[in-house]
């Protein structure tokens, strides 16, 4: 019975997860499942990260909320989870063998245990600052964008349930925890300074996440497939992969996921309208998971989905603004061709959110190691740093959460050494 | 009769904007099961719910009917809330007359009532009918089985043990280390393997709580999450074991590639494995290697990428570079498969060493030829377009790993999935580590092809999962939920009017269910542990014996008569 009663007798000392996406969630549910109290910081208004973002999951073609919900529900609801949302890491400093954070909180001007997601206050804002943060966030809640607020209070006259409270203002708070986990997940990278993507040229050049919020079912345009400079249909779309990624030029690695990303997304295009034509330029087509493969067989022959191996060398919007020429050469045919296409995906440019940063560039914030692209080097610092997710390597949903489970028993088992 | 308090909640008039909630009260008070009809301004506030559960306490009221919004809205809050002021779950019902009611019918206000009647009195009808399901709890035996000893058991193991967890061990082996012993360097980092295996060797070995039977095979696997039995025969000796989760750590096997690429009928033809071998021995003398990828691989038999054969096929193809200076080494690929930014780098690296990259078609597969030995393998360069015909004096095949023969044998012991390759499988995409048996993790190659990192990443992750459980000293059966929340039920056999006639033994995907022998006749009986209160077996029940409490025949049957 050793170990049942060295849980039950442990110390309630707390560990700091950085970052409330899938990988942090998962890792935040296990330490707590086991016993461990856990402040879970997150810079969204709302838990869930890029998954949130996603409408479908590949290869099951889940809907990526229902997968997500109760995850992130059992978060929001754990007796020993403190969930911090709108907040980011200001200070973080390693004092012998413990870590002592300061977290910056912003107010959440409307109160989530309060908000009747009603509505009245979106009515009444004349800046138009209200807004549902993620349609299916737990609690359901409207967010006030701070950076439009006029500050006028006639959101807070009409809430009927007095959710409302302008005068809140951002908060310290100190923490001592014992260990940190970082699953700081990714951002895209931007693309413009690679001129040949043309990316920001057209708005019917977007990149993949761009276009999965705006083909999304539970979005803007309800899952209609349209171009988003006329809201026509469009005849082909090109999904271009590695833009910007395996580019010595700007990210040197795999982004890993994009291949996927791309055959879910143009596989989805087909099952919603047949009519528009779908064509992937791939450098290696890497589907490495479980029926993975079967998944990229399934869209090609099923679909109909064109696999062009070839990287387009100039994508330009053709003058009057209808279409974008996009040239290539196919490696597999060895001709150039010059095509029209409708719409342009640009698929790759991911990368860990914290690439802007500098490990020891600020003496306030303890950043573990990383490389050249911004990935955490866990190897060099093994006893101390724990990372999961896209911040460690690039990875997949299943990967993330794998990642942040061994993490989590990473730090059981650093406790255990201690005691 | 029931005594029934019903709540309509305005939401703050959000409700009662659409509906008239005084033809609505007026309706409910001819009802002989209502004793009162509140109307509230709203129940999902703190001061709200306190509010309602003293006024059920004063009225004496038996059920509490919640007219307000859906569970995936605030619904939720009013009901756990009064669940935590100690009314029983099979008492409360809510209905949803927002979402579903007043906001998508606010434009016809006939309408909206008349669907908020019928939506009030189906649950009306289903809280007269619903009963409880029992519970029952289960000790947890503190005891963890890790079934396979190679890089993914054994980090599970250790892990668990520094934990402080009792673990034992199964190995079909005589030694631990599992695939791990055939290999002599790993990739990206060119660790001799050795040097990784043995901490968790030396662990396994000085641990006393970690133990080890090696040459063990299982016979059968009883019970379920908290309390396994386990019988197997470990160095000719029958044994038992109890624990209180398993996880599934048996790896996988090479693919020999009989008849494929003339393996096996020339010499000069092998198989990654066997350069392994070479390796471990000492070094390798080849001047012009060519490794052929996907050998049995991405078609129509095996569609799937094995994951760690590209990476393998460069660690090989650098070190046979880097041995024998001056040789040539191909690698004929369909796709490079490097993701992530340590493999791409990897690739790079090999990319600047000089080894060459052949890119051919799966319909138009390299060519060895030879007599004796080879001589020189044809290849169709699919980037270039022309046929290259490659001097060679060794050929290595990239094979798959498959799964193991035993795995469907094993799967069945424990009730759980296998994809339609035979590896094991996952229940739940976002939970990628738990199967369909609570309890039992699988993890390493057993699960899919993995390289030894992430073997080990896998093994510590799923010991995490099974802590949460171990940690407990009770389970009970109804907390063994997916979703946020208790279970709702276990299915229940009515045994006088059980026919014994299996239909739910085949219905269940969970195993729960199996049959009894009386004395006259077989019946049901459900293992609630297992039950998820899916209902399978209740639709297939053929006289109605199968039910299950909280959604039972007459409460259905008496929804359906009120809604229409």
């Amino acid at each position: 019975m050793a170990g049942f009663e060295y849980i039950c007798n442990r110390k309630k000392d707390a560990v700091l997860v950085i970052g409330g996406g899938v990988a942090g969630i998962t890792a935040s549910l296990d330490l707590a499942d086991a016993g461990q109290s856990v402040h879970l910081v997150e810079s969204d208004s709302h838990l869930g990260g890029q998954v949130s973002k996603l409408d479908k999951l590949y290869p099951t073609d889940h809907c990526a909320f229902c997968l997500l919900w109760t995850d992130v529900k059992k978060c929001m609801e754990h007796p020993l989870i403190t969930v911090h949302t709108l907040s980011h890491v200001k200070e973080l400093k390693k004092e012998s063998g413990k870590y002592s954070a300061v977290i910056l909180k912003n107010p959440h001007y409307i109160d989530e245990k309060k908000c009747i997601f009603c509505g009245r206050c979106v009515e009444e804002c004349p800046a138009g600052a209200i807004h549902p943060g993620w349609e299916h966030a737990w609690p359901p809640s409207f967010v006030i964008d701070e950076s439009s607020c006029t500050k006028c209070g006639n959101c807070a006259e009409v809430c009927p349930s007095g959710a409302i409270n302008m005068e809140l203002r951002e908060e310290e708070i100190n923490l001592v925890v014992n260990d940190v986990i970082w699953s700081t997940g990714f951002k895209e990278a931007d693309l413009r300074h690679l001129k040949e993507y043309g990316s920001g040229t057209h708005p019917d050049i977007m990149t993949s996440m761009e276009f999965e919020d705006w083909t999304a079912e539970g979005g803007i345009n309800k899952g209609e497939i349209v171009k988003r400079s006329n809201h026509s249909v469009p005849q082909n779309i090109a999904f271009i992969q590695c833009a910007g990624a395996r580019d010595l030029r700007m990210i040197p690695s795999c982004s890993a996921v994009c291949c996927m990303h791309a055959l879910k997304q143009a596989g989805w295009t087909k099952r919603r309208n047949r009519t528009i034509d779908c064509y992937i330029f791939y450098t290696d087509l890497r589907t490495v998971g479980r029926d993975y493969y079967r998944y990229s067989l399934r869209e090609f022959e099923g679909t109909e989905i064109k696999l062009i191996r070839g990287r387009p060398g100039l994508i330009h919007p053709l003058p009057g603004g209808d279409g974008i020429a996009v040239q290539f050469e196919n490696t597999l045919t060895r001709k150039r061709e010059l095509r029209k296409f409708d719409m342009v995906v640009l698929n790759g440019n991911i990368q860990p959110s914290l690439i802007q940063y500098r490990p020891g560039q600020d003496e306030k914030t303890a950043i573990p190691p990383m490389d050249k692209e911004g990935f955490f080097n866990t190897e060099s610092d093994e006893t101390s740093t724990f990372a999961c997710g896209f911040g460690l390597e690039p990875a997949d949903v299943a990967e993330s959460v794998i990642q942040a489970s061994a993490a989590a028993m990473g730090v059981m088992n650093k406790e255990t050494d201690q005691t | 009769m029931a005594n029934i308090t019903v709540f309509l909640c305005r939401c703050f008039g959000e409700i009662d904007n659409a509906i008239d909630f005084d033809l609505l009260r007026k309706e409910l008070s001819k009802d002989t099961s209502v004793s009162s009809v509140s109307i509230v301004d709203s129940l999902c506030l703190e001061a709200d719910i306190e509010k309602a559960a003293s006024q059920i306490k004063e009225t004496k009221a038996d059920r509490v009917l919640i007219a307000a919004c859906p569970t995936l809205s605030r619904g939720n809050l009013p009901v756990d809330g009064l669940i935590k002021e100690g009314i029983e779950r099979h008492k409360i019902d809510l209905v949803d007359i927002r979402e579903g009611c007043a906001w998508i019918h606010g434009n016809d206000p006939e309408g909206a009532v008349k669907k908020a009647k019928d939506l009030i009195n189906m649950g009306l009808a289903a809280l007269q009918h619903k009963e409880a399901s029992k519970d029952m709890r289960v000790s947890v035996h503190p005891d963890a089985l890790i079934i396979g000893a190679g890089p993914a058991g054994l980090a599970a193991a250790t892990s668990l043990a520094k934990t402080g967890f009792k673990v034992n061990i199964l190995e079909r082996a005589s030694a631990p280390g599992g695939m791990l012993r055939l290999i002599s360097q790993l990739y990206p980092t060119g660790e001799d393997a050795a040097d990784k295996l043995n901490p968790y060797i030396d662990e396994v070995e000085n641990n006393h709580l970690i133990t080890f039977y090696p040459q063990s095979k299982i016979s059968s696997i009883e019970g379920c999450i908290g309390n396994f039995t386990v019988q197997f025969s470990s160095q000719g000796e029958d044994n038992s074991i109890q624990s209180g989760i398993i996880i599934i750590a048996t790896g996988a096997k090479i693919f020999f590639p009989t008849g494929l690429y003339r393996y096996g009928e020339i010499r000069n033809v092998i198989t990654q494995m066997e350069i392994e071998r070479q390796f471990l021995k000492g070094s390798f003398d080849a001047k012009k290697p060519v490794f052929i990828q996907c050998a049995g691989a991405r078609d129509k038999e095996r569609p799937y990428c094995s994951t760690i054969c590209c990476p393998a096929s460069l660690k090989n193809a650098m070190r046979l570079a880097g041995e024998n200076p001056g040789s040539e080494v191909f690698i004929l690929h369909r796709g490079i498969m490097t993701p992530g930014n340590v493999l791409e780098k990897y690739y790079r690296d090999a990319l600047s060493m000089g080894i060459q990259f052949i890119c051919f078609e799966e319909e138009k597969p390299p060519m060895i030829m030879g007599n004796d030995r080879v001589e020189h393998v044809e290849v169709y360069d699919a980037v270039n377009g022309i046929t290259r015909k490659i001097e060679t004096d060794l050929v290595v095949l990239s094979t798959p790993l498959v799964p193991n023969d035993d795995s469907v044998r094993l799967a069945q012991m424990l009730g759980i999935e296998v994809d339609r390759y035979g590896f094991f499988s996952e229940s739940y995409p976002m939970h990628p580590l738990e199967t369909k048996m609570d309890g039992v993790f699988i993890c390493g190659s057993a699960r899919w092809p993995v390289a030894s990192d992430q073997a080990i990443l896998q093994g510590r992750a799923a010991a995490m999962k099974a802590v949460s459980y171990l940690r407990q000293r009770e389970i009970a059966a109804s907390t063994l939920s997916r979703v946020p929340g208790p279970k709702s039920g276990h299915a229940r056999v009515v045994p006088d009017s059980c026919t014994g006639c299996g239909n739910c033994v085949a219905a269940c995907p969970f195993e729960a269910c199996h049959l009894e022998k009386l004395e006259d006749r077989h019946i049901s009986k459900v293992d609630m542990m297992r039950c998820k209160a899916c209902g399978n077996c209740v639709s297939v029940c053929p006289n109605g014996s199968m039910q299950i409490p909280e959604h039972n025949y007459r409460m259905v049957g008496e929804m359906i008569k009120r809604a229409f």
